[in-house]
């Protein structure tokens, strides 16, 4: 064993009713390392962190941290442990202002009232260190994701951590934003500083990591310094398959004369979208390529009536249709999937059979419930079609991992029968292998004949998947190409030459 | 799959926390006054008489605001209004209830509006004014506890112009019925309050409109967006919840045979939502029980029997009150609740046989 073992976990078991959530993992960290940690949903990964931040409490093994046993007993425990957390979602307060932020609980105190003016001298100095020169007397919320991220970074790392762990911290990140973020791990790794990385993007396993660690299914795959695992081996370690079954997917077939199902002539909205035009066949699947921000989501949001357009007009199924609000869109047999599924799609508390049901039960009207059994035929039918890890329908969707939950919004819809399925950003924050079979699903929907408009910022899987590919840029329409001859390339000039073009004509 | 019997979850739940509440405190009251559960039968009105009886019959009327209070509650909101929709729905029966003052000289039996009228136009202004709650949290987006307030202050002002500040009195006796009556050896208004229950708790219940109460009250905006009509769930509810606080309105008034624009009501949406949060609902929106509502209701009035029954000194009374609702709501509190849960736990791995 390596002396410089920062972190030593062995032969660590946690046991939920009826599971067995990690069975004898061990995970070792030394000081000035990246560690990645790998798995799909309910491999295992959170279950481990939460071992260490005190959440949940190991049925077994030994957790050892610089040489002496400890029991993290609460997240504030691990905490004092010199364990620190920064997770997925911003756990700041917006309308703090980032020092403030970073400093509350702990405010350096003179004469016993808060002493401000070293508050903002240490974030601003801390903030720095981060290469980030920003007036931290403004409120958080001013600020854009990224920099919040690195404020609760900045946060974590100032309470004098031992060990830092980031839970996906990328995953509402653009690709600057990770590097400046990369960036940051280096300088703390170069510290002496324990870093767990956490994250579906394996390219930046990659790009920042020095050994991985893969879990499966609750047990220990085993632990790779980088450059001995190829991605291919990677993938087919965590999922257990290999990547060529996983990815065998195939374009759909679509009938050069097959109806319009979804046309949508000049919509917009003034100062959001303009003039957007989009024509959807039966059984088509349309990507939408653009960057965050471009109006991908704002034109999904006019298609289903979540906004109303103000100009334009459009048609379904050949008639046109006033789309005033979501209802009117289930109406009409359409089903969308929004992009932040945890504030947007789903009902938290309520069960995964109660999710499931809720659009029927939204377009029958409540005056015309479902009976129990059909719900809970409903519920198992998807439960088993989708593959959703779940004891039973009973379970609420909250404690569902992100895969799932996606497949329950998913199932939501796909019991409605729609005619048309808007999808924007299904895969993100998801394993590879649900991610797979979410592709998978909606190409069998197409081949069904539903007509299908799928978001993403990933352009190898809209490339994949796409019948045609509409770009995106700048809150307009720029370009619609063939997707069988489209290249990631072509995609990326198009995104690139008006990128340039807006830039000069901002300045 | 059959579902066992389940200890720890039994421990876990804030309903069973309220039964052992009332239990408690009915032992106390037992304490106190052996003769505390006695029920006897008059012939004269033909009802029965007792503590119990009139421990559920005090609480009619909050038992019946709280129906609805839980639903606002469940969907994230308050209603503050409900007290004063209780005066104004008074006012607007006594306002009916008027007679001839040539022909007679003091109050009897007797009105020059037909009866229905006296029920159905209080009923009817008080769905309208729950509307207008409904109108500004809906439409306009306001803050239900913002929007509610607007009634709660004007609705007595409305209650006392509809009657010149002057407080009535009626002798009719279809009108006594409602308050003071009797059916199947019971107080009238725990029949209506019964009834009430069950039609509330059928609608709710039968049809899916509890899940869409539950669902806007979780996450309003993904509601919208899987087709729910969150607006309409939202002015069903508070129109709802007038027209209840409308019906406990006359039961309040029957029993006084008389308006009360100043003291009908006062309070109720405080001891509604109290109870409505005894019942295991929480404040934040989404799951909600009825049952446990119902329960809510009957522990503040046993509390207030308790109460009589010490003989405590008229000022010290809501002190006392508010002792007993703080033990209370302790006991349902998470950490209470999962200590016992855990130890139900633990005791029901040693029944197994230890360790598994």
């Amino acid at each position: 064993m390596p002396e410089n073992n920062i972190l030593e976990m062995r032969q660590i078991e946690i046991q939920f009713p009826g599971v067995k959530a990690l069975d004898k993992v061990d995970f070792s960290l030394r000081a000035g390392e990246i560690h990645s940690l790998l798995g799909e949903n309910g491999a295992g990964k959170s279950t481990l962190i939460k071992c260490l931040t005190g959440v949940h409490h190991k049925d077994g093994g030994t957790i050892i941290l610089d040489g002496r046993e400890v029991q993290p007993q609460s997240p504030q425990n691990a905490i004092e442990l010199g364990i620190s957390t920064v997770y997925q979602e911003v756990n700041l307060c917006p309308n703090l202002t980032v020092a403030e932020n970073i400093f509350v609980g702990r405010q350096p105190m003179k004469f016993g009232q808060i002493d401000w003016r070293t508050i903002n001298r240490r974030a601003r100095e801390l903030m720095r260190r981060f290469h980030l020169d920003i007036d931290v007397s403004r409120p958080l919320s001013y600020y854009s994701t990224a920099v919040q991220q690195m404020v609760s970074i900045a946060r974590a790392v100032d309470v004098q951590a031992k060990i830092l762990i980031l839970d996906e911290p990328t995953s509402s990140l653009d690709d600057n934003e990770v590097k400046l973020l990369f960036q940051v791990m280096r300088d703390l790794k170069a510290e002496g500083m324990g870093i767990i990385f956490i994250t579906h993007f394996l390219d930046q396993v990659y790009a920042v990591s020095d050994r991985l660690t893969i879990l499966r299914n609750g047990h220990l795959v085993g632990t790779y310094n980088i450059e001995d695992i190829s991605k291919v081996e990677l993938v087919t370690q965590m999922v257990g398959k290999d990547m060529d079954t996983i990815f065998n997917l195939k374009r759909v077939n679509v009938d050069k004369d097959a109806p319009y199902m979804l046309s949508a002539r000049h919509i917009g909205i003034p100062g959001q979208v303009e003039d957007i035009s989009v024509s959807l066949r039966k059984g088509e699947l349309m990507g939408f390529a653009g960057l965050l921000g471009s109006g991908r989501t704002e034109t999904a949001e006019m298609l289903f009536g979540a906004t109303k357009i103000a100009n334009g007009e459009i048609e379904l199924n050949g008639k046109k249709t006033d789309i005033r609000k979501p209802y009117d869109a289930l109406m009409n047999g359409m089903a969308f999937c929004p992009e932040d599924r945890k504030v947007d799609g789903i009902i938290g508390d309520l069960s995964i059979r109660e999710n499931i049901a809720l659009a029927v039960q939204a377009r029958r009207g409540f005056m015309h419930p479902l009976s129990r059994k059909e719900q809970n035929d409903l519920a198992d039918k998807y439960i088993q079609a989708l593959g959703i890890a779940t004891p039973n329908a009973e379970k609420k969707i909250g404690e569902l991992s992100g895969g799932n939950q996606q497949k329950v919004i998913l199932a939501r819809w796909m019991a409605t029968n729609p005619k048309v399925l808007i999808l924007d950003e299904p895969t993100r924050g998801i394993d590879i292998g649900a991610k797979a079979e979410i592709q998978r699903l909606m190409l069998e929907m197409c081949e069904d004949g539903v007509s299908v408009i799928f978001i993403s910022s990933e352009l190898d899987e809209i490339i994949r998947c796409s019948n045609r590919i509409v770009v995106m840029r700048d809150r307009e329409k720029v370009a619609e190409t063939d997707g069988a001859d489209c290249t990631q390339e072509k995609i990326l000039s198009i995104i690139a030459e008006g990128a340039q073009s807006a830039g000069g004509a901002e300045s | 799959m059959k579902k066992r019997f389940d200890l720890s979850t039994l421990m876990r739940s804030k309903v069973t926390w309220a039964v052992v509440a009332e239990v408690l405190i009915l032992l106390v009251c037992l304490i106190v006054r052996p003769d505390f559960f006695t029920i006897s039968y008059q012939p004269s009105t033909g009802m029965l008489y007792g503590n119990l009886i009139d421990i559920v019959n005090r609480s009619s009327e909050i038992t019946i605001i709280a129906m609805g209070m839980t639903l606002v509650i469940a969907l994230g909101g308050t209603d503050l209004s409900v007290g004063a929709l209780v005066a104004v729905s008074g006012a607007i029966a006594l306002k009916f209830l008027r007679w001839d003052v040539t022909v007679y000289n003091t109050p009897g039996d007797y009105t020059v509006s037909p009866f229905f009228l006296v029920l159905v136009v209080p009923m009817l202004v008080c769905i309208l004014m729950g509307l207008f709650n409904g109108f500004l949290i809906a439409k306009w987006e306001m803050q239900p506890i913002i929007a509610t307030l607007i009634l709660m202050v004007c609705g007595r002002g409305i209650a006392q112009i509809l009657t010149n500040g002057k407080q009535f009195t009626t002798g009719y006796s279809p009108f006594r019925v409602i308050g003071q009556g009797s059916f199947l050896f019971l107080p009238m208004p725990i029949i209506i309050t019964a009834v009430v229950v069950a039609l509330v708790s059928l609608f709710v219940r039968k049809t899916a409109f509890g899940t869409f109460v539950e669902s806007v009250g979780i996450n309003r905006k993904a509601s919208r967006l899987s087709g729910i009509n969150a607006q309409m769930i939202i002015f069903i509810v508070f129109a709802l919840t007038g027209f209840l606080s409308g019906i406990s309105g006359l039961i309040y008034s029957s029993r006084i045979m008389s308006n009360d624009s100043n003291n009908a009501g006062l309070n109720f949406e405080m001891d509604a939502i109290l109870a409505v949060v005894i019942g295991g609902t929480s404040m934040t929106g989404g799951k909600f029980s009825l049952v446990g509502t119902v329960l809510g209701s009957i522990i503040i009035r046993t509390i207030v029997t308790l109460v009589y029954y010490f003989g405590i000194a008229s000022e010290a009374t809501m002190a006392f009150k508010a002792v007993i609702i703080a033990v209370v709501i302790v006991l349902q509190s998470e950490p209470v609740r999962n200590y016992f849960s855990k130890r139900a736990n633990a005791r029901a791995k040693l029944a197994n046989g230890g360790v598994k």
